[in-house]
């Protein structure tokens, strides 16, 4: 597990975080372009993580799961796209993003229930957890999942406790078509500019690396073919933390705390310059 | 001796005492989950697991008191003609210039402000406050609902909170008798005809009548 | 296979997973290979990453592959021979084929007999007899030979009975259109799809072909796979780094099982079975060895009579000795039919056989019959008709529990009715034991025990050589009909009850008993040496061997199946030190195509090898290693011919090349001959059970295939399988889906002239209407691996209650791709 000095950020402090330690951040890549959808990634998710397998039922669909569990933190999302006649299966990995400026780390109430690592990793401690859900509202991507028996919130750890002493997620090591790599965030888009180059060359002209800005950038890029229409694939077009998260957390936060420190203040000076209302 | 009235029957002091201790829970967490600076709260009441597993309950419980006032004051409280004129003197009131200010009848504009602020803060406070308890549920493609829903809690909150303030500061600090009526739930003819002469008319002509039976 | 080894002489994929990576153009075709393969694909993602190259993929469905292909057409099921001859066609046609290539490594200059004839109109080719409705004589079906006995030639090509000019005749039938209204692909698609996979025909580039069952589940699977063997060599793709017509083995030691005499009519190493009527060695050796087809020819088979006493000598030990012809007697023998020909003891013959009472006991090893084969009502009923039935398994089955009321139901019949004792032991599974696995690239790798397997579960060769104690012993005791062949098995290994793997690996690569001489009389190998070269195998009985085609597994350096080396010479992935592989460890085969007539690679920057002056340089050469290129000695040595089959001469029962032939179930009849709509040479297996439909009353073409969640009917019990595909279903057009008025998740049944089956509906997109010979045809699919058994919804949901018991002629693999149902909502 990552050392105090890797603590970049804290969830609900009111101190800055002690990390100080430099790390290159890391990357995981998911090249949907070459995703052959074999769910190799969802089970050896389960399996490095010991997680329970899910119940399910056949919904007319290859996707296991209509969304992720607190059980299951990968998911492989399968998508029929049709236009112009032209047909395509559209299979991309849903899991935490692992945003640089991470909405649920904003949202969360409890102190150090969910840190960010000098790396890149957002990590959630289910110790810390209150199971409050307010990481859910701040999250673009929809990612975190509530258990309701132990009513705390879960997700991908980004196998933190395999990064950590220098090996690749297990999705990663168990992805058979290298659709999935993982290195430096350099590398990483380095790995996926280059397939985009390469598919502009093979006539899919609007292919771009899923990066948003709107988070601050995030450490699971994704290659889409249809890179101007990332709806296709399950995934917000522009996100950023909610605005409705934003202003709670920014000026609604001060101009509540500064009312009612007004308020208490004002109260004060109405009792010395007023008083009670004396009966006699 | 003066004479003693009866302002609030046990039933009423019941309901606002237990209003009064569910809103102090639920003020005290809240502030614990709004800001780090007061996560310390959550721990003395019992850890921010706890706290967060409560809240919502005894919102249930300060819901249904807000719903029992409602139901009880809900008359006492309707806004009258006098209200507009003492509206106009508030600032008279506020400078405990008392003799500028109408007369008022069992309560005065202001808390009738106060409650109407609760009962619409309430409402407001469960609708949202039940989205957030079941924000596990909430389907990806609503999520707009959940992260409105946390700010208007929010905003509900803080302006329950303002009126809050002033409640408790008019009771305890600056009208004399204020809480120890809504505690023992008498005043005296003296408070009741310096607060609330009106009412106090009403309340002696009643006896009246009832004496005269 | 048996198209793969009648076509370049071996059955296994002729190149290997890591080459792939070297293709220009991968066509997946009769194969699924990003849902059945999906750790070999990644080698098919590194071509597309890493040198751009397309991938196209021809299916009935958009399946896993189509989804990350850079072109896919949709089939009809069963077609595929008319889409691979419209191929041949646009080659041939568009002068799209390697020209020197098809000169130097064919047998397209080879003269084909006068009367090799093919009737376009009815479809039969020469030999046809309508009386008996079979092929009587098939000696047309050959080349015209001079008198020494070799092919006569045409190296111009031009001569009116020249393979190459006969096939361009033969072929010109599948213009675009008669493609389109036989597949249901539009002509427009058909061409453009046929451009980019012609595009490879010029020797600076290579493409791959990826099959599967999807090529061999047909009642024409032989010729299917032959037509692609042709296209392959048309274009110069066969024997090139990057090229090849690459069969991919579903299993992770199918093509072990193969080469090591699974197959009912194969010893170990592809040695033709010994047949009644060959009663001496020497008869049986001068039946089975071919001769030169042409003066320089290899002919590497002519050493057959080193690899059979080599094994007669492995099986009997001392007992097989010159004197009594090395035990050939105690080796058993195909009996004769009264029509003359040979028993046929394949699977869906061996059903029939059991079924007709023709059988007491049967043992089933990691097989599911009830599941697996085709008609699991036939199977079950067959296995009522038993007196003893063994299983070895891992879990409960079908087939071990074929006796359960809700399965003996299927044949309207009773636990009561049934007299079989079966008997289930326990196994363990691949993860808990030793031994080695061949993959499709022919390596044969040695895998370690993970766990021990649980309980009283025994490895498959300690049950083998515990029953095998205890037969021995009864007819030690007791004499019996012929206990010599049982009591003179040579069973010499130290643990007889268990037998080390590593003594058996010994024994199937083999040693020397004695010293071993080469011809100028030098010691080759010394007494108890063990082997590395095939030509160190003696007809003499100096040898022992137990699969000639493994020697050089276990050599005197040791078990080289258990050697990992990532060195690559080559740059190409070829990993020439990471284990051993058949053959010789060959990396590619027939890679003397490789090189031109004077040995310089088609293409320097994929070189398999090269003549350096001396000798051929590069992957362990296919070929006599310092023989000039100017000896020509044919780089498919395995054949007599020496060079590659577009024309086969008498291999196959159904004609000497690929006729479009409609499944035995078909929605049309054949647009190119109605007269004989389906293989003519199938032979339909007469029992109550054995009924076909017609589209009339199931107008819908079905096909089954296999997910990536589950292996087989195995994975069924694995929580985290069943997690990620739980419930059995059917693919469903959704144009049928709305004219039937299903909803995606409807349960639905589907029936065919066999049986129904019940499942949900997914109804998609991803298989489109098709307009056949002018009229809408719909498909639908489901994957294979529900039954009773097994966690989850099970449902009794055996997708083989509607296959067809039909099989191809020659390698009688059952049509399960192919046939026709009706659908409607439950």
């Amino acid at each position: 597990m990552p050392a105090t000095l890797e603590l970049l950020r804290i969830s609900a402090t009111t101190a800055p975080a002690p990390g100080v330690r430099t790390m290159p951040t890391i990357t995981k890549l998911v090249d949907t372009t070459t995703c052959i959808g074999c769910k190799a990634c969802e089970v050896a998710c389960q399996e490095w993580n010991d997680l329970p397998p899910e119940t399910t039922v056949q919904m007319g669909t290859y996707q296991t799961l209509p969304d992720m569990t607190a059980n299951f933190w990968n998911l492989i999302r399968f998508r029929e796209h049709e236009e112009n006649g032209a047909l395509s299966w559209l299979m991309r990995k849903d899991q935490c993003m692992h945003c640089a400026d991470p909405g649920c780390l904003a949202a969360c109430p409890a102190p150090g229930a969910i840190v960010q690592y000098t790396n890149g990793i957002v990590d959630f401690q289910q110790d810390q957890c209150i199971g409050c859900g307010y990481c859910m509202t701040g999250c673009p991507f929809d990612v975190p999942k509530f258990h309701v028996k132990t009513q705390r919130v879960y997700k991908c750890t980004m196998c933190v406790d395999r990064v950590s002493v220098g090996l690749q997620p297990a999705c990663v090591k168990a992805c058979p078509t290298s659709c999935l790599q993982f290195g430096t965030k350099d590398a990483m888009l380095e790995v996926a500019n280059k397939r985009v180059e390469q598919l502009h060359a093979n006539g899919f002209a609007q292919a771009a690396v899923y990066d948003p800005p709107g988070v601050g950038g995030t450490s699971v890029i994704t290659v889409l073919a249809h890179g101007d229409r990332p709806e296709l694939y399950g995934l917000p077009r522009d996100p950023t933390i909610p605005m409705a998260v934003r202003l709670w957390k920014g000026p609604l936060k001060w101009l509540g705390n500064l009312a009612m420190v007004g308020g208490i203040l004002g109260v004060l000076v109405h009792y010395v310059r007023v008083g009670r209302k004396d009966h006699d | 001796m003066t004479h003693r009235l009866v302002r609030y029957d046990f039933g009423e002091r019941l309901m606002h005492t237990l209003a009064a201790l569910a809103y102090l829970y639920l003020l005290l967490t809240g502030l614990a989950f709004w800001t780090p600076a007061f996560y310390w709260i959550a721990v003395v009441l019992g850890g921010g697991y706890l706290s967060r597993v409560l809240h919502p309950w005894i919102g249930l419980l300060f819901a249904a008191t807000v719903l029992w006032m409602f139901v009880v004051w809900r008359r006492d409280m309707r806004v009258t003609p006098e209200d507009r004129t003492w509206r106009r003197a508030i600032r008279h009131y506020i400078r405990n210039e008392d003799d500028k200010v109408p007369p008022a009848w069992r309560f005065n504009f202001g808390q009738k402000q106060l409650f109407w602020l609760m009962v619409f803060g309430a409402a407001a406070l469960l609708l949202t406050g039940i989205v957030m308890w079941l924000v596990a549920s909430i389907p990806g493609e609503l999520s707009a609902v959940g992260q409105i829903a946390t700010l208007l809690h929010a905003v509900a909150a803080l302006a329950t909170i303002a009126g809050f303030i002033i409640h408790v500061y008019m009771g305890v600090a600056v009208v004399p008798g204020g809480l120890d009526a809504v505690i023992h739930g008498e005043v005296t003819e003296e408070w009741a005809r310096r607060h609330h002469p009106l009412w106090l008319a009403q309340v002696k002509s009643e006896n009246d009548a009832r004496s005269r039976e | 296979m048996a198209s793969l080894a009648a076509t370049f002489g071996r059955g296994a994929m002729t190149n290997g997973w890591t080459d792939i990576r070297n293709a220009d153009v991968i066509v997946a075709m009769g194969g699924n290979p990003a849902e059945n393969h999906p750790v070999g694909f990644r080698f098919v993602m590194e071509a597309k990453r890493n040198r751009n190259a397309k991938l196209v993929c021809v299916d009935p469905r958009f399946n896993r592959t189509a989804a990350v292909a850079d072109r896919f057409v949709q089939i009809r099921a069963g077609t595929d021979i008319a889409f691979l001859s419209g191929l041949i066609h646009h080659a041939l046609s568009h002068n799209r084929y390697h020209d020197e290539y098809v000169r130097l490594f064919t047998n397209a200059p080879f003269l084909v007999s006068e009367q090799y004839a093919f009737d376009e109109k009815s479809g039969v080719f020469a030999g046809w007899d309508a009386e008996r409705h079979a092929y009587t004589d098939k000696s047309s079906w050959n080349y015209e030979l001079d008198d020494r006995g070799f092919a006569k030639v045409d190296p111009t090509l031009e001569h009116p009975r020249s393979v190459f000019q006969v096939m361009k005749r033969f072929y010109a039938r599948y213009t675009p259109e008669m493609v389109s209204t036989i597949c249901g692909c539009s002509p427009d698609d058909f061409v453009k799809t046929a451009e980019i996979i012609t595009s490879t025909y010029t020797p600076d580039r290579a493409g791959t072909m990826m099959y599967a069952l999807g090529w061999t589940h047909h009642s024409h699977s032989v010729q299917l796979i032959h037509a692609a063997g042709m296209l392959q060599l048309l274009l110069g793709n066969i024997g090139r780094p990057g090229g090849g017509l690459n069969a991919l083995r579903g299993h992770a030691n199918i093509q072990g099982g193969t080469d090591c005499g699974m197959a009912y009519h194969n010893l170990p190493g592809y040695i033709p079975v010994p047949k009644a009527d060959h009663d001496t060695l020497g008869a049986f050796l001068k039946a089975v060895t071919p001769k030169a087809l042409r003066p320089n020819s290899t002919n590497f088979w002519s050493h057959t009579d080193g690899f059979m006493v080599s094994q007669l000598k492995a099986y009997y030990g001392a007992a097989a000795t010159p004197k009594n012809d090395f035990a050939y007697d105690f080796h058993p023998k195909l009996a004769q039919t009264t029509e003359g020909g040979y028993e046929n003891w394949s699977w869906a013959y061996i059903f029939d056989h059991m079924y007709r009472g023709d059988m007491e006991g049967f043992f089933s090893f990691g097989m599911n019959p009830v599941s697996n084969g085709p008609h699991s009502r036939k199977a079950i009923a067959a296995l009522s008709k038993l007196k003893w039935l063994v299983v070895a398994e891992n879990f409960e089955q079908e087939t071990s529990a074929f006796w359960r009321p809700d399965i003996l139901a299927l044949v309207d019949s009773k636990p009561e009715d049934v007299q079989t004792e079966v008997f289930l032991l326990p196994a363990a599974n691949f993860a808990e034991k030793d031994g080695t696995f061949v993959n499709s690239a022919r390596w044969i790798q040695w895998k370690w025990k993970a766990v021990d397997p649980p309980g009283d579960a025994k490895p498959d060769h300690e049950i083998i050589g515990r029953v095998f104690l205890k037969v021995r012993d009864l007819y030690e005791r007791e004499g019996g009909t012929f206990p010599d062949p049982i009591r003179h098995l040579n069973w010499w290994y130290t643990n007889a009850a268990r037998p080390s793997l590593d003594e058996v690996c010994k024994e199937i690569n083999g040693w020397a008993l004695t010293d071993v001489r080469d011809a100028a009389g030098n010691i080759a190998v010394r007494a108890g040496e063990q082997l590395s070269r095939f030509l160190d195998t003696r007809a003499d009985g100096t040898t022992l061997s137990g699969n000639w085609l493994y020697i050089g597994m276990y050599t005197s350096a040791g078990n080289l199946t258990q050697r990992r080396s990532y060195a690559d010479p080559s740059g190409l992935g070829r990993y020439p030190e990471w284990t051993v592989s058949w053959p010789a460890n060959r990396r590619i085969l027939y890679n003397r195509c490789s090189a031109d007539a004077q040995g310089r690679p088609w293409d320097p920057t994929r070189v398999g090898i090269a003549w350096n002056g001396q000798r051929w340089v590069g992957d362990m050469p296919d070929y006599t290693v310092d023989s000039p290129p100017d000896a020509n000695l044919g780089p498919f040595i395995m054949l007599p011919e020496g060079v590659a089959r577009l024309f086969v001469p008498g291999q196959f029962v159904d004609g000497p090349w690929s006729e479009h032939y409609e499944p035995v179930e078909s929605p049309v009849a054949n647009p190119l001959h109605p007269e004989h709509s389906s293989n003519p040479a199938v032979r339909p297996f007469g029992t109550q059970f054995d009924i076909l439909g017609t589209a009339d009353q199931f107008p819908i073409v079905c096909t089954t295939y296999r997910l990536t969640e589950h292996f087989h009917y195995w994975t069924k019990n694995n929580p985290y399988s069943v997690q990620l595909q739980p419930e059995f279903f059917v693919e469903i057009p959704e144009e049928l889906a709305r004219d039937k008025g299903i909803a995606n998740r409807d349960l639905v049944r589907v029936t065919s002239a066999r049986g129904s089956i019940e499942g949900r509906a997914m109804v998609t997109r991803r298989i489109k209407p098709m307009q056949i010979a002018g009229r809408t045809t719909y498909q639908i699919g489901f994957p294979i691996h529900w039954g009773f058994l097994g966690r989850g919804q099970q449902r009794g949901s055996l997708a083989n209650l509607v296959t067809p018991t039909v099989v191809d002629p020659n390698s009688f693999a059952p049509e399960y791709k192919g046939f026709l149902v009706k659908l409607e909502k439950v």
